[in-house]
């Protein structure tokens, strides 16, 4: 029902639309070189293809696909319109696929990332490219002196339909670990559980944002998810200074905390099970075109007694306004089972046509 | 609102009491490349016009206009009646760097021009205000004979200026060097907005020793280290200019901006202008 209605919403904007102008095209590809325990793999994760414009006055779409390096197909990341303009009260509304408002880092795209590679924490909990849903959002404006912006989001599924193969893994080693606590029967969960993850989300966000002055500003946010025998919560922070266009400092955190309930991912866990994730980054700018930061990604499993961290330094460099970005990333990566810590590096050459480009700061 | 603080200081003349104005982009700020912060949309939300630059020097602004969710705001491009300069004639692409699709977009620094922006804005807030019509049309009577007044004033006292060979950082003058009579040999950019590289400081500093090339200028928010290195190898002079009202001490309003970089000019080429 929610496709057909977004899908209504979309097909009747495009056809009355006022198509003037073409909408902007844009491409981004890349080059990662790994390096990990003495092997040296080349790799590309494909490019992203994104076509955006105006709708109409009103309204903008923006859509981004995804061609991995192999022999699969296209992949649909987001189609998404976005009506800012002509509402009342100040209302905002996205409707088609998009990534959900759910924290800070759900909404960013994988070339945004100066550590290249997505924290592997919250990999966890929203997906190896994180969580992108076919639904409805719609955000305003609250009136309070400073920027203040609540959004609510319907979804036709959930963060559990996204496939989570590492995790399922580690769940199949921890089960023991579990029925060692209280006898909890799993088996009898896995049953009950045992259809299709496709069921309804809603998510919600609180944002904040203060202009301390000029040069510094901070923003806040609190995040909330609901969906089948899950929920998450949140809270991020991003600080940003940033006195001319040769210097800043950003310095960012987000927690996410998953209640699991009974099952997750098709295997089961303790009904009282979290698994909570987070991050933590500084990045300096020390030149026009010279960045360096580290980093800290954690996640834990409570009751399971099982945790991960491992930190990270990296650097990039842009010599031409972001249209071309080489970064470095050296971090320590546990393996499966976290007996054994490695040091992993990684280069990645990344390049954009167009105006979508793989902003830095 | 408006984009950049001249087109505010510019609105602030022609609205007077009648209107509160405030720029999204600082004085002393890049104005091709403005973060768009969150805070800046709620300003906008309580606006009842915004004044663009346009040409699409700040594109960021409609990114701004759009998450404001203001829908009653009137959005205007002052750069309508301005006669553009550098409009390219072929096919243009990032090979060529940063080029403007629609020329030149930093009309402001020709006080020529100030005239036009100050009609497009008087216009506008008659028409959004028309019980202080008369006001907004004294306001910019008294403004446009101002600007007459200081144009024929600068034209005499700068007059030694007219001719001189000037290297600029960043191509922002065009429409400042046509007015003032400076002749533009060069840019310390390779390609407009691509960094200096070593090649092209060394083909510079060949020039300027070539033709005894006296003064690079360049905008307030770009690095010295560039110049600088030019000038340990030669004896040029260089010299910051207000690219903008607010970007250096002296250029507090549109007025003052042309009568502080006339100034720095003057004084760097070493030539009389009392």
């Amino acid at each position: 029902m929610l496709k057909k209605l977004v899908g209504g919403i979309l097909i009747t904007t495009f056809t009355f639309g006022q198509t003037t102008a073409n909408p902007q095209f844009s491409v981004i590809g890349d080059l990662v070189i790994d390096h990990l325990n003495k092997n040296t793999s080349l790799l590309s994760s494909g490019i992203e293809i994104a076509i955006q414009g105006y709708v109409n006055p009103f309204a903008r779409a923006d859509i981004y696909l995804h061609k991995h390096n192999d022999s699969s197909p296209i992949e649909l990341e987001e189609a998404v319109m976005t009506i800012e303009r002509g509402l009342p009260f100040g209302l905002g509304i996205r409707a088609g696929k998009f990534r959900p408002d759910l924290g800070k880092i759900n909404q960013s795209h994988a070339h945004l990332f100066p550590y290249i590679e997505a924290p592997s924490g919250m990999t966890k909990i929203l997906g190896e490219e994180f969580w992108s849903a076919t639904g409805i959002e719609t955000n305003v404006f609250l009136p309070l002196p400073w920027y203040s912006n609540f959004s609510l989001s319907y979804f036709d599924s959930g963060i559990g339909s996204h496939d989570h193969s590492d995790y399922e893994k580690d769940g199949d080693d921890h089960k023991d670990d579990h029925k060692d606590k209280d006898d909890y029967n799993y088996d009898d969960a896995e049953k009950h559980h045992g259809r299709e993850k496709q069921a309804n989300a809603f998510s919600v966000r609180w944002s904040h944002f203060f202009e301390l002055n000029d040069v510094n500003h901070l923003e806040l946010g609190l995040s909330g998810y609901s969906g089948q025998d899950e929920g998450i919560l949140g809270t991020d922070l991003k600080y940003k200074w940033r006195p001319n266009k040769y210097r800043s400092l950003i310095i960012q955190a987000e927690v996410l905390q998953h209640s699991l309930e009974d099952v997750y991912k098709e295997k089961a866990v303790h009904p009282d099970e979290k698994l909570t994730a987070g991050y933590a980054m500084v990045n300096f700018q020390f030149n026009k075109a010279y960045n360096f930061g580290a980093m800290i990604d954690y996640w834990s499993l409570e009751l399971a007694d099982d945790e991960g961290m491992n930190p990270s330094i990296f650097f990039g460099y842009s010599p031409v306004e972001e249209s071309a970005v080489l970064r470095l990333k050296i971090g320590q990566l546990e393996d499966e089972g976290h007996h054994k810590k490695h040091l992993k590096t990684t280069v990645q050459i990344i390049w954009s046509l167009g105006p979508h480009k793989p902003h830095r700061y | 609102m408006s984009s950049t603080t001249d087109i505010a200081d510019i609105v602030k003349i022609i609205g007077g009491d009648h209107v509160a104005v405030t720029s999204i982009a600082r004085g002393n700020q890049d104005p091709h490349y403005v973060e768009i912060l969150p805070s800046y949309m709620l300003k906008v939300r309580k606006a009842d016009i915004y004044f663009m630059v346009g040409m699409e020097l700040d594109l960021w602004a409609q990114q701004i206009i759009d998450g404001s969710r203001n829908r009653n705001v009137l959005v205007v491009d002052c750069s309508v009646e301005i006669n553009k300069m550098e409009v390219p004639t072929a096919q243009i692409d990032a090979s060529m760097g940063d080029i403007h699709r629609f020329g030149n977009p930093h009309y402001w620094l020709d006080p020529e021009n100030g005239k036009l922006i100050a009609r497009i804005v008087a216009q506008k807030l008659i028409s959004h205000d028309s019980k202080n019509a008369d006001q907004y049309q004294a306001n910019l009577n008294q403004f446009e004979k101002d600007l007459d007044s200081a144009i024929s004033i600068w034209t005499k006292r700068f007059s030694n200026l007219k001719d001189k060979d000037i290297i600029f950082y960043h191509n922002s003058w065009p429409y400042f060097s046509k007015r003032f009579g400076l002749k533009t040999v060069d840019f310390l950019e390779p390609k407009p907005m691509i960094t200096p590289s070593p090649s092209k400081l060394n083909q510079v500093i060949q020039k300027i020793k070539s033709d005894g090339i006296e003064v690079i200028a360049s905008e307030s928010y770009f690095s010295d280290q560039a110049p600088k290195f030019i000038a340990s190898k030669t004896k040029v002079k260089i010299v910051k200019l207000a690219q903008s009202v607010g970007a250096i001490e002296g250029a507090d309003s549109y007025i003052n901006l042309f009568e502080t970089n006339l100034t720095i000019l003057a004084k760097a080429y070493g030539v009389s202008y009392d």
